[in-house]
């Protein structure tokens, strides 16, 4: 996944802000525990998303130690429990099926994820193992999505439907029927606005390259960008997302995690969209920024 | 039975005016605008007897003591269903069959029979586009809705549900709360307050680097 799904910050109080980077820094170790550090490359803000959504009741408090991105200064982080776990497991999981997606068409570049996918073999196949039933939906509904791209489909929904379905089944091990419920529609809609938001920043690129982008085919462009019109009619579709995403959330207490949620679904998503469709957002490949950063800070 | 104070989410020393504004608010939260054709309507609907139940406890309580103003039915009456249209009275047995489908949530069986139907004509389109709508897919149900209206310009209820997707676009937010992916009426209001919550202030957030304006 790419990073697009993030609180607005402004709306959070250090102390808000200081939980959710804990998560993030949680994460990070336990991909590293449980995948190498090979795998803290696919680290990103939509799997911490994921794990705040999954958050156990109790938790334990925040941990402070080092780490090879911050060394002398340390970070706060939680250590590993469930939602961390499942994150972790799932990214691992989304992240390999990706880059085989990559790897599949024949118009994208190829050299830097054949490296990701050699080193992301072995924790693949323990992510599989643990996770079974989130792998076979991820695989089924990326082939899914590989033969909507063949055809060219000009539909902006079937496509993103089979992303939302893959983000939707991360709530398959939910044990409450109703939290189950929110959060299987709530995931749902993340996938579908993350699905449609970055067929939007990559437009300019699939198109140039001549990679299938339902955007091209859905919607009359200007020299390969959105005319206004369609500007507003994929914005139409993304702020219903949220809204959906947001009208879930209201539904289940999500205790300690409401201000950060809030502060995503009624705020952070309408202005990261608002930057993708305005091409002031920073473009991420997919999973190597994270990576390049960290050594920057090094 | 939950304290309704507890319900609202204020103090038992709450104002007369802070209980009605803390129920409006919770009110259109729960509003069934906001769930409309929403797989989780139920759960809104529940929630919403809640806070009228909480609402009217409290109403009872301080106007027993202050003679104050009476608990008015608000929201209660409104539906959650949504899409109510199965007594439609030109309708083909066919459709009967799609609508009733629709109305039990069996999305997949609704489409399968339109599927098989040749005729695509105006209530073809529609029966599609609350298929679509109701599984969140907003831009295929608009389309859907419009080829009905175009099909058949005179039909009310064509008319109603493209009316709806088109201009129910602001659904619930927080007071405060107002920015949207697009179309902020063009005073740059909206470039502001982007500026201003996220990017600049996310350059520097313990190392996590988001965007730099």
């Amino acid at each position: 996944m790419f990073g697009y799904v993030r609180p607005s910050m402004a709306r959070l109080t250090e102390e808000d802000r200081a939980r959710f980077s804990g998560v993030y820094c949680g994460l990070c170790r336990v991909l590293g525990e449980r995948y190498g550090q090979t795998a803290r490359m696919i680290l990103n803000y939509d799997f911490t998303f994921l794990a705040v959504l999954l958050w156990p009741e109790e938790d334990a408090p925040p941990l402070h130690r080092g780490c090879i991105a911050h060394p002398f200064a340390g970070r706060d982080y939680f250590p590993g429990n469930k939602a961390l776990e499942l994150a972790a497991d799932e990214s691992v999981i989304l992240a390999w099926w990706q880059i085989q997606d990559v790897l599949a068409d024949p118009e994208k570049g190829k050299g830097k994820y054949r490296a990701a996918s050699l080193a992301l073999k072995s924790a693949y196949r323990r992510a599989r193992e643990r996770r079974p039933a989130f792998d076979a939906v991820a695989r089924e509904q990326l082939e899914r999505l590989r033969e909507l791209e063949e055809a060219r489909c000009p539909s902006l929904d079937e496509p993103a439907d089979a992303f939302a379905r893959i983000l939707s089944a991360a709530s398959g091990e939910v044990d409450d029927p109703v939290k189950r419920r929110v959060l299987e529609q709530l995931l749902y809609h993340l996938g579908r606005w993350i699905y449609l938001v970055d067929a939007a920043d990559d437009l300019a690129k699939d198109f140039s390259s001549g990679s299938y982008n339902p955007l091209i085919f859905r919607f009359s462009l200007d020299e390969g960008a959105l005319t206004g019109e369609a500007r507003e009619s994929l914005a139409a579709s993304l702020d219903h997302s949220i809204r959906l995403m947001a009208a879930a959330y209201e539904l289940w207490d999500f205790g300690v995690w409401s201000p950060v949620m809030r502060a995503t679904v009624y705020e952070g998503l309408f202005l990261v969209g608002r930057a993708v469709l305005e091409g002031t957002f920073q473009a991420h490949d997919m999973t190597f920024r994270i990576m390049g950063r960290n050594k920057e800070q090094l | 039975m939950t304290d309704p104070y507890e319900v609202l989410n204020i103090p038992r020393t709450a104002s007369d005016e802070e209980v009605k504004k803390a129920y409006r608010d919770l009110a259109r939260k729960y509003h069934p605008d906001n769930y409309h054709d929403n797989p989780l309507a139920d759960l809104a609907q529940e929630k919403m007897k809640e806070i009228n139940a909480a609402y009217h406890a409290i109403q009872q309580e301080r106007g027993s003591k202050s003679g104050g103003a009476s608990y008015s039915g608000g929201y209660a009456q409104q539906s959650y269903g949504g899409y109510q249209y199965q007594q439609r009275t030109a309708g083909s047995p066919a459709f009967q069959q799609v609508r009733m489908a629709i109305n039990r949530n069996d999305l997949g069986m609704a489409e399968q029979l339109l599927d098989r139907m040749d005729d695509h004509n105006g209530e073809w389109n529609f029966l599609k586009g609350t298929i679509c709508y109701r599984r969140g897919w907003v831009d295929e149900a608009r389309r859907y809705y419009q080829t009905a209206c175009q099909m058949d310009p005179g039909d009310a209820e064509f008319r109603q549900a493209l009316n709806f997707v088109e201009n129910n676009q602001a659904g619930y937010r927080p007071e405060g709360y107002e920015v949207f992916s697009s179309g902020c009426g063009g005073d740059n209001l909206c470039g502001r307050l982007a500026c201003t919550y996220l990017m600049c202030n996310l350059c520097s957030v313990g190392g996590m680097r988001f965007f730099c304006c």
